[in-house]
């Protein structure tokens, strides 16, 4: 009867296809959404690939996907993957119904790379059980429906099947602490010149030992809670990792990859140490898949980082940035925040990291905005902040509290407005910081931004 | 004056951190007392104008409940005797007679409000809130695994006038016993609410001016007006 149900749920799914594709909907997850509709154990019985990574965590899985998929696709492999869709059930369904055939059997796909909600955990992994699951990290994202990293970890502890293999970031104690019996390997990045002994963030979830509840020492903090701890009381300790980034130099853009005491030489693509974590997350998968460093490194070089999240230009006299900063998760807001900060140059910025889709009949819960590190932002290199949105008022007081002057601030509620109160300096970056909520809006004023970037140079010019 | 903040280690989830920090910024010459899971606290050897506990983790409840367990006596004398207190967020719980969950957790709380919590771990209530107290616009946010069951006889902190009150159905919110003051709300609550916050000033005997206050109220009374429309619906 299962597998009946399965099928007439799978043909069904393919039917809309064409359909959506007439309709010009072709890229949402209606499939899947239909499959799991007809069929709440779809996945159970969709053809799998023979090697399955799971990829999840709080921040970066998007990234680790993506750059996971475009090295396997350049070795030669036909990657299975969620890239175009959600990674929820839904999203991951409708993956699987593109490449399968008729009776559910998986098409010319060798592996799966599928991008997992770490909420999502529960409906997906009885029924798809990974060979190796990669968690980036657990930080506190959105209150309302992760609540705490703990809260997520159980979830996934309770979840991933026991034979699946850990890939963890040995940096985080609360990924580590994810599914204890799996078998695993970790990765992590070598002490760094930026890095502190005490936490400068607000964010700082890992203060006690989760053995004995002692007080944790850090011999090194990166951000937050990431870092290498060791428990005075009871031993407790951070653990080793086996692919250590190494060496990292943001100035010659390169850094080392340390496995079993050997160094191997790899290019780097970014310049945060978000990225760098990304970065070595992807290179322990692929040793895990059995890639030699040499032709992980030839890949990776020719990889880039999702043009969504960051991407700069010179318009007229001014560098126009766009940065995303997810709205609800401070700890998206406080690395952007810290990145933007400790760049060059004068900063003029336009916050406008809104929940849009809370404005008209709910009210954003401002929670994430006191939980987030706007104190970063009270830096002498930025000259200007802008607040816009229905929450404008929100940024306001909490930039006042974070000890920003008065006169740098300025808030007005319609975003568009808003861009035309920066003052477009020339030699000023201009950043305008969104969230995946109002990348569509923020998209349309980022581009009343240019016009009004070249109208304020082409006065500029007129005055002198 | 002083105010000892219980367990920052644990007690700081849901920006409740920045109520101690607004309410110093308000009031620079407060004295913030920082006590750890495994220090004695303050209030045991000597006066303090308020203590405060914040959200926590279900693993921080149990800590926070360990933690003042030895003390529990003492500290219900001193809440008897007057003792300003907040108490902010899924705090509220460890204060009550116990906590059960969905998933098999449960909790013994501290059995000082008579009133007990229901956990669904995996159908998380997200609400906003529009209420009273002493004549004031209170909001804030609630965020929570579930919901507190109270005996009758216990006093409100809040009335509703729109959102969800101490449970479903019920048109109050928090306790308030003496001068222990427990909402689930978040917000943070000071930050939030400047009138309550120049309320809570007055009675540690502090000036009740605010920090940013101008800022500050027209954030509040922004959020006191959109809250208040009628096509607004106050659960997420």
């Amino acid at each position: 009867m299962g597998k009946l149900r399965f099928l007439f749920a799978l043909w069904m799914a393919k039917l809309s296809i064409p359909a959506l594709k007439i309709t010009r909907h072709n890229g949402t997850d209606f499939p899947g959404s239909l499959a799991v509709k007809l069929c709440p154990d779809f996945l159970r019985y969709v053809g799998k690939p023979k090697t399955i990574v799971a990829v999840t965590g709080t921040n970066g899985k998007t990234t680790v996907s993506n750059m996971l998929t475009d090295v396997l696709e350049a070795q030669g492999h036909r990657v299975l993957g969620n890239r175009f869709g959600s990674n929820i059930a839904s999203g991951i369904s409708t993956a699987f119904i593109r490449n399968c055939d008729l009776l559910g059997r998986v098409r010319k796909c060798d592996i799966a790379v599928l991008e997992v909600d770490e909420r999502s955990s529960p409906r997906i992994y009885p029924y798809v059980k990974p060979d190796f699951v990669v968690l980036t990290n657990l930080f506190r994202d959105s209150i309302m429906r992760n609540a705490h990293p703990y809260f997520i970890a159980d979830i996934l502890t309770r979840s991933i099947p026991a034979t699946s293999k850990m890939i963890l970031n040995a940096d985080d104690l609360i990924a580590c602490s994810v599914s204890p019996d799996n078998p695993r390997v970790y990765f992590g990045i070598d002490r760094l010149a930026s890095d502190v002994t005490e936490c400068i963030n607000l964010i700082d979830d890992v203060r006690i030992c989760p053995r004995c509840s002692g007080k944790l020492e850090y011999a090194y903090r990166r951000y937050h809670h990431i870092g290498k701890a060791r428990c005075s009381q009871c031993g407790f300790a951070s653990p080793e990792s086996d692919y250590l980034a190494t060496g990292v130099d943001f100035a010659a853009k390169s850094m080392a990859v340390r496995e079993n005491g050997e160094d191997h030489p790899y290019s780097l693509i970014t310049d945060s140490i978000f990225n760098v974590y990304n970065m070595v997350t992807v290179i322990a998968t692929l040793r895990q898949l059995g890639y030699d460093h040499a032709a992980i490194a030839d890949s990776l070089s020719r990889t880039t980082v999702a043009e969504t999240r960051h991407s700069e230009e010179q318009v007229g006299k001014v560098r126009l940035i766009k940065q995303m900063s997810k709205e609800k998760n401070a700890l998206a807001g406080s690395r952007a925040f810290d990145y933007i900060a400790g760049r060059p140059g004068r900063k003029e910025l336009l916050l406008m990291m809104n929940c849009l889709g809370d404005t008209h009949h709910w009210s954003e819960n401002t929670c994430w905005i006191f939980d987030a590190d706007f104190e970063f932002l009270n830096h002498e290199s930025i000259v200007q902040i802008v607040c816009a949105g229905a929450r404008c008022r929100d940024y306001r007081l909490r930039l006042l509290m974070a000890g920003v002057p008065e006169e740098k601030i300025l808030c007005v509620e319609d975003e568009f407005r808003a861009a035309e109160a920066l003052h477009f300096t020339p030699g000023d970056d201009v950043y305008i910081l969104y969230g995946t909520d109002s990348l569509a809006l923020a998209y349309r004023v980022y581009d009343h931004m240019k016009e009004l970037a070249l109208q304020r140079s082409e006065n500029k010019e007129v005055e002198a | 004056m002083r105010v000892e903040v219980l367990f920052p280690e644990i007690c700081n989830l849901s920006g409740d951190g920045m109520n101690i920090r607004y309410l110093h910024q308000c009031c620079p010459e407060l004295e913030i007392v920082e006590t750890g899971l495994k220090d004695r606290p303050a209030f045991l050897d000597g006066p303090v104008d308020l203590i405060y506990l914040g959200s926590a983790t279900e693993k921080g409840l149990e800590l926070m409940v360990e933690a003042l367990a030895p003390h529990r006596e003492a500290l219900v004398e001193r809440i008897e005797q007057g003792q300003l207190m907040l108490v902010t967020g899924n705090a509220l719980d460890a204060l009550g007679n116990y906590v059960t969950s969905d998933d098999g957790w449960h909790l013994d709380g501290l059995g000082i409000l008579d009133t007990h919590a229901e956990y669904h771990m995996m159908d998380r209530h997200n609400s906003f809130f529009l209420g009273k107290f002493e004549g004031m616009d209170i909001v804030g946010f609630k965020s929570l695994f579930g919901h507190t069951h109270a005996a009758v006889a216990e006093e409100p902190l809040f009335a509703v006038e729109k959102g969800v009150g101490r449970c479903p159905g019920a048109m109050v919110e928090g306790f308030r016993h003496n001068n222990l003051l427990v909402t689930y709300l978040t917000g943070p609550l000071l930050v939030l609410n400047p009138p309550f916050t120049k309320w809570l000033l007055r009675q540690m005997g502090a000036p009740d001016t605010l920090a940013f206050e101008a800022a500050a109220m027209d954030n509040y009374q922004k959020r006191v007006a959109e809250f208040r429309e009628p096509g607004r619906d106050y659960m997420y």
